[in-house]
């Protein structure tokens, strides 16, 4: 065996001298028969012919001698694959569009694929077994009547109030391992303008234990910092680590300020942890200090609206089922055992899911569907690419016919022509495969961070994944792109003729032109879903929010969001007479038209206020969400551009002691008094008994979800002054509404420098430019546009070299034909038309396949798309085609000039 | 290439025996070896150059003959093989294959018997 192994190793390394003894060897054999005739009487020249006549075909008996020198199948491989590198470097500009398209393909597609597989499928890094930890999952009714907000629908959420927590983590179970929760919030750390806001997880004691995460310095909190007496503690992520401390050693000792508590920082995290969640986290706090910080003592009880996000981790051996009953139960009891009993769904169920959130039982969000549809764009790129592949290499195996036959004739093989050509396009493929890293490399990360911008990336955006995918891809591809010629090279009597140069040139045009079809199929696809796109864009930008949010600059003075205490804010009624000097300053400044106030501010969604509300005639509110209450000054609706529609606005009459009035929204009044005039109907505002009279109404504005207004009603702040009913939200809620002539951009810094001035202790993000914030809004129509338009301008220009390289082809085939047409009395308008027709059609037959690919595949998109418009629009779906069929006749129109030209006596004397 | 007639087409694997039991005799070249089994058979079986210099080299990778460059009488340099001990062996194997399927081909030739 060994000796064997040394043979065909040392033939491996020798060949060049086996080589020649071969020949040496096959020589003298010659010479010997020819000796030998010789001696039996022959002249010495016939004797020569003869042996080698006898013979045979040398080099076949070579080549079938030299096989058995062993490890063929690899010397063959290497042959090939020098076969198939000289082919590329010969034909350079075909291997440069391959290599570049297909590049661009899976160069796109690793790091889409890595980003997939981190949403959907990897649980989040460093955390132990995270198989068995679950998330909960709780299906209640919303109590109807609670804030006045909501009906009984039924809610499926994965947050838990802290009591049922608390029960669930004192039940002793024994299909649970462990229980943990976190509460994540947005906070400012510091005070005043150099404040920063940072994403702030609050956690239970038993959190990093349950998780098993091990800290790259320093330690973890645990059970032991999660008490009032203890000192608070915090520990960091590693990317804010890097971001505001440097190096860990200067971490470590530091102290970080929320909402007056100062904690100490003693731990950092590995990179890429966020806990069990996928967004990014920057600092950990106990719960117990951050959520009495926040919230006083009474964050413990029911009602209180304090939610947090519960985990378990399930005992070996425990199925999800079993655990979820036994939860459900507990929190059942905790719930008719408490003091309000009625104060939550006694029937709640709880179920165990994934850890990750977008496995969970809830619909996707809009952002978190965004990545997918790119997934899918991307991917038929790729196959676009493919294709394109397939295409060339087809056309490749036609140009190169004669050769191939000539290597069949001596002695290739059809299986031999196979493996040929699936070894170039594997060349091919893994030449695209290393650019493409490259491209993936310099793509990933921004890919990563337009979709995905608060993603915790644990990883370089070039993972194992991206590396796997890469690979996978190339072999995949490269095998599939080979499949049909090999195939028809293998099986084409073409092969066995070596004059077929003319007429032959059909060989292949059905699998070429469904290529083509197929590519231009695909691109049409991308260009409808790009004008879709882009028309749902545009009516989202275009979308009325009420405000005139082109001139609209808001400054919060003073909020509560929700019921959470805004960055440094402490609950203390607001200094009225700074809010005065504010307002003066703010209106001193040059392109300040005016300013108004109001308790929240629009579009922001902070300081929204749920007052207790009765309509007269009405006994339960007839809205789905909402209407919450603006408190604001006289000149409100001017300074913010909303139109009064009916009766009148607010005057420097309406103020304490005169009648009390109030202004409702076009969707409140039609709510509330459907087909019925608004204007003189009663509101009974926070339990009061006597009457607030509706004066006029004005038109709707966007708060929070595009494009739906929400019910509002406005009240005159002055008279809420008075009110000791209400003067509790107008005492600490304010907004100043700026409304300037120019872009508000203009006027933010010396608004800013007010800011810092008479409210030091506010942070700079205070001050909002109201389009800047429309324009995030708008976000998820915009990315999605622009991955459309970059997807299908790749698309259709491989299309394009796609139409090109056959239609170019096809001419120069015929180009005799074409001679001979000419020399009969053809014009050459007459050919060009011909060629022209030619791509015309195949394109159209890629529109029409297209449009029912696009028909079918629009109800993926449908739910990205802005306000229920439908993926099937006449109008996306004509353009899409126009663009294909101009460009097909623009790919068309070089070859077919060409034709046009062909050369009518040159094709006589070939004659 | 000529097409091998009916009348020279050697059974598979016989080839290999014929060398082997040609290589008894002592080392030898290839044209040699050809030679040698045309003159013994009486021209009935000719050795196609096409199957013997892959025969030979196969066998040789498996150990079976050795070669080595020596020059030959008329003072030429030729490769000459020579059987292995393994080769040996392997010969008294095949001789006996070789044996067998004679005699049951004989035997279905004259089932009467």
């Amino acid at each position: 065996m060994l000796k064997q192994f040394l043979f065909h190793l040392r033939s491996s390394w020798d060949r060049r001298r086996r080589d020649a003894e071969l020949d040496e060897e096959i020589r003298f054999h010659l010479d010997e028969e020819a000796e030998e005739r010789v001696e039996a009487g022959q002249s010495p020249e016939r004797a020569h012919a003869e042996a080698r006549r006898d013979f045979g075909n040398v080099t076949l008996i070579r080549e079938r001698t030299r096989e058995t020198w062993g490890w063929a199948p690899v010397e063959r491989l290497l042959k090939d694959i020098r076969a198939a590198f000289r082919m590329m470097r010969h034909n350079s500009g075909y291997t440069c569009a391959v290599v570049l398209t297909l590049a661009l393909g899976i160069g796109l597609n690793a790091p889409m694929y890595e980003m997939l597989s981190r949403l959907f499928l990897q649980p989040p890094p460093h955390i132990e077994d995270p198989d068995r930890v679950h998330r909960l999952w709780v299906s209640e009714r919303i109590d109807p009547g609670d804030r006045g907000v909501s009906t009984g629908r039924t809610w499926v959420v994965d947050a838990l109030q802290w009591l049922d927590f608390d029960a669930l983590s004192a039940a002793d179970n024994p299909l649970i391992d462990g229980v943990a929760g976190h509460r994540v919030s947005f906070r400012t750390n510091g005070r005043g303008q150099r404040a920063e806001n940072v994403t702030v997880s609050w956690v239970t004691g038993e959190f990093f234990d349950f998780l098993g995460v091990a800290p790259t310095a320093g330690r973890l909190i645990a059970a032991e910092d999660d008490d009032l007496t203890a000192q608070p503690v915090a520990v960091i992520s590693d990317g804010y680590r890097r971001q505001r401390f440097g190096s860990a050693e200067e971490a470590l000792g530091t102290t970080l300020s929320f909402e007056d508590v100062t904690y100490l920082v003693v731990g950092v995290l590995p990179p890429g942890f966020s806990g069990p969640r996928s967004n990014a986290v920057d600092v950990w706090l106990p719960l117990e200090h951050a959520a009495t910080a926040s919230r006083g003592n009474s964050w413990r009880r029911y009602g209180t609206t304090f939610y947090l996000t519960p985990f378990v981790r399930l005992a070996p051996g425990a199925t999800e089922e079993a655990a979820g009953a036994a939860v459900t139960a507990a929190v059942r009891a905790a719930r008719a055992g408490s003091r309000f009993p009625d104060s939550l769904d006694r029937e709640a169920t709880v179920a165990l899911g994934p850890i990750l959130r977008t496995r969970g039982p809830v619909t996707l969000r809009r952002h978190m569907r965004l990545p997918l549809i790119a997934g899918g764009i991307t991917f038929v790129v790729l196959l676009i690419a493919a294709v394109n592949m397939s295409n060339l290499l087809m056309l490749r195996v036609a140009a190169r016919r004669r050769e191939l036959a000539v290597r069949y004739a001596l002695g290739l093989g059809r299986w031999g022509i196979g493996r040929l050509l699936v070894t170039e396009s594997l060349a091919l493929a893994a030449l695209s495969g290393v650019v493409a890293l490259a491209v993936a490399a310099a793509t990933g990360d921004a890919l990563r961070r337009t979709l995905l911008p608060n993603y915790q990336w644990a990883e370089d955006p070039l993972g194992a994944t991206a590396i796997g995918f890469t690979g996978i891809a190339v072999l995949g591809i490269g095998l599939a792109a080979a499949l049909a010629p090999a195939v028809y090279a293998a099986r084409s009597r073409g092969l066995e003729r070596l004059d077929s140069s003319r007429g032959a040139s059909a060989l292949g045009t059905p699998v070429r032109t469904g290529l083509i079809v197929v590519q231009a199929a695909l691109s049409v696809v991308l260009l409808s879903g790009t004008a879709v796109f882009y028309r749902s864009f545009e009516a989202a930008r275009q979308v009325d929010v009420g405000y005139a949010k082109e001139h609209l600059l808001t400054v919060t003075l003073g909020s509560f969001h929700g019921d959470t205490r805004l960055d440094g804010l402490d609950g203390a009624p607001l200094d009225e007479s700074a809010i005065r000097t504010m307002e003066a300053r703010v209106r001193d400044v040059p392109e300040v038209l005016d300013v108004a106030q109001g308790t929240s501010s629009p579009m922001s969604g902070s300081g929204a206020v749920y007052a207790d509300l009765r309509i007269e005639g009405l006994d339960r509110l007839p809205f789905r969400s909402g209407p919450h209450v603006n408190f604001t000054t006289p000149n409100f609706f001017d300074v913010a551009g909303l139109e009064v529609r009916k009766g009148r606005g607010f005057t420097e009459w309406d103020r304490e002691g005169t009648q009390k009035v109030a202004v409702v929204s076009t969707s409140f009044a039609q709510q509330a008094w459907p087909g019925r005039s608004a204007v003189g109907r009663c509101l009974f505002v926070s339990g009061a008994a006597d009457c607030t009279t509706v004066v006029g109404v004005v038109e709707p504005a966007v708060n929070w979800t595009l494009p739906e207004a929400d019910p509002v009603y406005y009240l005159p702040i002055a008279q809420a002054a008075s009110d000791p009913a209400l003067v509790g939200w107008t005492s600490i809620q304010r907004a100043l509404i700026v409304r300037t002539a120019g872009s508000p951009g203009r006027v933010e810094a010396p608004v800013l420098a007010a800011l810092a001035e008479l409210f030091p202790e506010l942070p700079g993000h205070h001050v909002r430019n109201l389009s800047t914030q429309f324009a995030s809004r708008i976000r998820t129509w915009r990315t999605g546009t622009r991955l459309f338009a970059a997807s299908a301008m790749l698309a259709v220009s491989l299309a394009a070299i796609g139409l090109y390289a056959v239609i170019a082809f096809g001419v120069r085939q015929r180009e005799h034909e074409f001679g001979i047409r000419r020399a009969l009395g053809a014009r050459a308008s007459n050919l060009l038309r011909t060629v022209l027709a030619r791509g015309f059609s195949v394109a159209a037959a890629g529109v029409a396949a297209g449009a029912i690919t696009a028909l079918w595949a629009g109800r993926f998109v449908e739910p990205l798309l802005f306000d229920g418009r439908t993926p099937r629009d006449p109008l996306a779906f004509g353009v899409a085609a126009l663009v294909l069929l101009a460009v097909a006749v623009m790919a068309s129109y070089l070859p077919a000039r060409r034709a046009a030209r062909a050369d009518p006596r040159r094709a006589l004397e070939a004659e | 290439m000529t097409p091998a007639s009916p009348r020279n087409q050697l059974l598979y694997g016989t080839l290999d025996l014929l060398i082997l039991r040609t290589l008894v005799y002592g080392p030898a070249h290839g044209h040699a070896i050809a030679g040698h089994i045309q003159r013994v058979s009486e021209d009935a079986l000719r050795i196609e150059t096409g199957s013997l210099y892959p025969a030979l080299h196969r066998l040789e990778a498996r150990g079976w003959i050795a070669a080595k460059w020596k020059t030959s009488d008329k003072g030429k340099r030729a490769r000459y093989y020579r059987l292995t001990r393994t080769g040996r062996r392997q010969l008294v194997v095949e001789q006996s294959r070789w044996q067998q399927l004679s005699v049951a081909v004989t035997r279905v030739l004259r089932p009467a018997e």
